[in-house]
């Protein structure tokens, strides 16, 4: 017999757990006390929420959950976004928060607040313990979910009387749930009729998604298009399952993707899509979307197949499974015309940007100099909006798990964290956070965990002194309206009763000043000579430091496809 | 397309939060439930969820699926009333 805590901790053992994130608080001090004695690491972040991104960014850097615990209440709650952010994105994730006493749920005790019933509708499954003996089946239950079917994070939230009773359940060897089998693989008439399609297919496209990377299907698609001769697109999520350095590669496809993407996704007849779900910021208009495709959507979810587009084929099955039994029915074929169509569109339009004004950095060129200074080996984590855009854009991305992005929910604050919990996930990689001023503010405080663990991450600060995005569509879209989205002393809205004539500064915070406030290096870059210099120098020191690039405020992301439009109504600048 | 009343009958595992859980699924995405009833069957870890929702075929097939894909869940049929 052992506490329900102690339970808990050897459970965490069994299912592998190497690294576990967090914040203590009155309804973890059971399990707390336990953790001096686990196998595992426990890293303290600053934030529950940075704690919870940290085991997303882990999860994302390696395929395995990344495990966070938290108290009840606002521990509870200061997770929300990280679990959404996880859920969306289909990250495996393992969520504990403490409760307190079964006796008093519903009480409005200290801290309490209904985890459960908050958490339910942004994650994939949760657990409200009852006792515990419960405790070593539900961690083996959660990891079984978390893992199996499309991924996704799972909340565990356990009381605090069941923490401190005592039991001898054990770890189950095997888990199999009775209602929830969500293995499901390809018929052999779907096969042969997927085979004949790419052999016949005059113009065909793949389009590869987050799923791709998720089934370790990366060499599988590639080992497809050459055989077949097929150019490939990705989504955000899918960054890094095809390399960009590949005459075949078409880059990024969707609202901000290269022309050559988006364009013949428009006027192909076949387009095999892979793990993807077809989300607004990818099909744009959707009634004008792929209308001359056969198309073919290959997913482990079935509710992602025909929800957004209909599916002409719609395979439910793993896409590794897919691609290795299906290879064999592949002819081997070329599509010169087609490519050298698609190559027209690149030359036409290529991905590219002018320096608006002499002597300031284009934020296009820090992700640029980030490639060359890191031989475009380094895990690239973002944060959310224009850089996040030009990171997925300007970055040859060559491997899977090097781009590390929030996709579906765009989570501002991501960057920081989730490259801390790649940094621990992979100790050997050069990892780059790649955030806006505005992103860096939300998570700053984590740039301690990096510090005091030694992590060689380099958060790269590209400041324009504004929110980016928003003040690209409000320039775009309202009339040059900047409410709320100018960081800067300078462009504020009357509403805001700044009285910009008494600011004695050009903006705040100082990220020199900050970074080193948190024990980091910290460097300023504003001559475009000194920008690839400084990242290389920041990036051969290994250590945890924080480049602030300041960049041309009035930068924009093209090309793009205005809200509502259609992929023929591209605009480039 | 056609909104029409659509009969869904779930057989789910007999556990706290699943009744919340598939509701909230359904409420969540804006559909209203006309008529709900929960019941036991035979076999007491299962119970019977009758829902009928107003919705498209393409909405109520989404729904299905959704269903379907929760981790309570063991049976979900579907027809049109």
């Amino acid at each position: 017999m052992r506490t329900g805590a102690r339970a808990l901790v050897e459970s965490l053992e069994k299912a592998g757990v190497e690294v576990l994130f967090g914040y203590p608080g009155g309804a973890v001090l059971d399990i707390f006390n336990c953790l001096p004695e686990a196998k595992f690491n426990f890293v303290l972040g600053r934030h529950e929420q940075g704690s919870a991104h940290m085991a997303d960014g882990y999860a994302r850097a390696t395929g395995k959950p990344g495990v966070c615990i938290v108290t009840s209440g606002p521990g509870a709650t200061n997770t929300i976004t990280g679990l959404a952010t996880a859920n969306i994105d289909g990250i495996p994730m393992i969520v504990i928060t403490g409760q307190v006493a079964l006796s008093l749920i519903g009480t409005d005790a200290f801290q309490e607040a209904d985890t459960t019933g908050i958490a339910r509708g942004v994650s994939k499954h949760c657990f409200l313990v009852q006792s515990a003996d419960e405790i070593p089946q539900t961690i083996a239950e959660a990891f079984y979910i978390a893992t199996h079917g499309k991924p996704g994070p799972v909340v565990i939230d356990i009381p605090k009387n069941c923490q401190q009773a005592l039991t001898a359940a054990k770890y189950p060897e095997r888990v199999s749930l009775r209602a929830y089998h969500p293995e499901s693989t390809a018929t052999v008439r779907q096969l042969n009729r997927l085979a004949k399609l790419i052999n016949a297919a005059e113009r065909p496209v793949l389009y590869a998604g987050g799923g791709v990377i998720a089934s370790g299907a990366a060499s599988d698609v590639a080992a497809l298009a050459h055989r077949a001769e097929i150019p490939v697109t990705t989504t955000l999520m899918g960054l890094g399952s095809f390399d960009e350095h590949d005459p075949l590669a078409l880059g990024l496809s969707g609202m901000h993707g290269s022309a050559a993407a988006n364009w013949a996704l428009h006027e192909a007849d076949l387009i095999l899509a892979l793990g993807v779900r077809f989300s607004d910021r990818v099909t744009a208009k959707i009634s004008e979307y792929a209308q001359r495709a056969t198309l073919v959507h290959v997913d482990c979810d079935p509710a992602s197949i025909n929800k957004n587009v209909r599916a002409d084929l719609g395979i439910v099955a793993d896409v590794k499974d897919v691609l290795t039994t299906v290879s064999s029915r592949v002819k081997t074929a070329t599509h010169p015309a087609w490519l050298k169509r698609i190559a027209d569109w690149k030359r036409l339009k290529p991905l590219g940007y002018r320096p608006l004004h002499d002597g300031v950095i284009m934020p296009q060129a820090v992700v640029e100099a980030i490639d060359r200074a890191s031989k475009g080996r380094a895990i690239v984590v973002t944060d959310v909006g224009q850089t996040q855009m030009w990171a997925a854009q300007y970055f040859r991305h060559n491997r899977p798990r090097h781009f590390l992005s929030s996709g579906g929910m765009g989570t501002m604050g991501f960057g920081i964290p989730a490259a801390i919990g790649a940094a621990f996930a992979q100790p050997d990689e050069t990892v780059v956070a790649i955030c806006g001023d505005g992103g860096a503010q939300m998570t700053f405080e984590e740039v301690v965990v990096a510090v005091e663990h030694r992590l060689p991450v380099v958060f790269v600060v590209v400041n324009n002194g504004c929110l980016g995005m928003v003040r690209q569509w409000q320039e775009l879209f309202y009339a040059k309206r900047y409410a709320g989205s100018i960081l800067g002393s300078k462009g504020r809205m009357t509403i805001e009763r700044i009285d910009e004539s008494a600011l004695d500064y050009d903006y705040l915070p100082d990220f020199v000043k900050l970074a080193e406030a948190h024990g980091a290096k910290g460097y300023r870059v504003i001559d475009p000579a000194k920008l690839e210099p400084t990242i290389k120098k920041a990036l051969a020191a290994r250590k945890t430091a924080v480049v602030e690039v300041i960049v041309e405020p009035r930068a924009n992301v093209y090309p793009m496809i205005p809200g509502g439009k259609s992929v023929t109504e591209m605009v480039f600048d | 397309m056609n909104e029409e009343v659509y009969r869904f009958n779930c057989y789910v595992e007999n556990k706290p939060g699943v009744l919340a859980r598939i509701v909230g699924l359904i409420s969540g995405r804006g559909y209203n439930i006309q008529t709900l009833n929960v019941g036991p069957t035979e076999d007491g870890t299962v119970s019977r969820m009758k829902i009928d929702i107003l919705g498209t075929a393409r909405v109520i097939a989404q729904i299905t699926s959704q269903l379907q894909n929760q981790v309570n869940v063991i049976e979900v049929t579907c027809r049109k009333l």
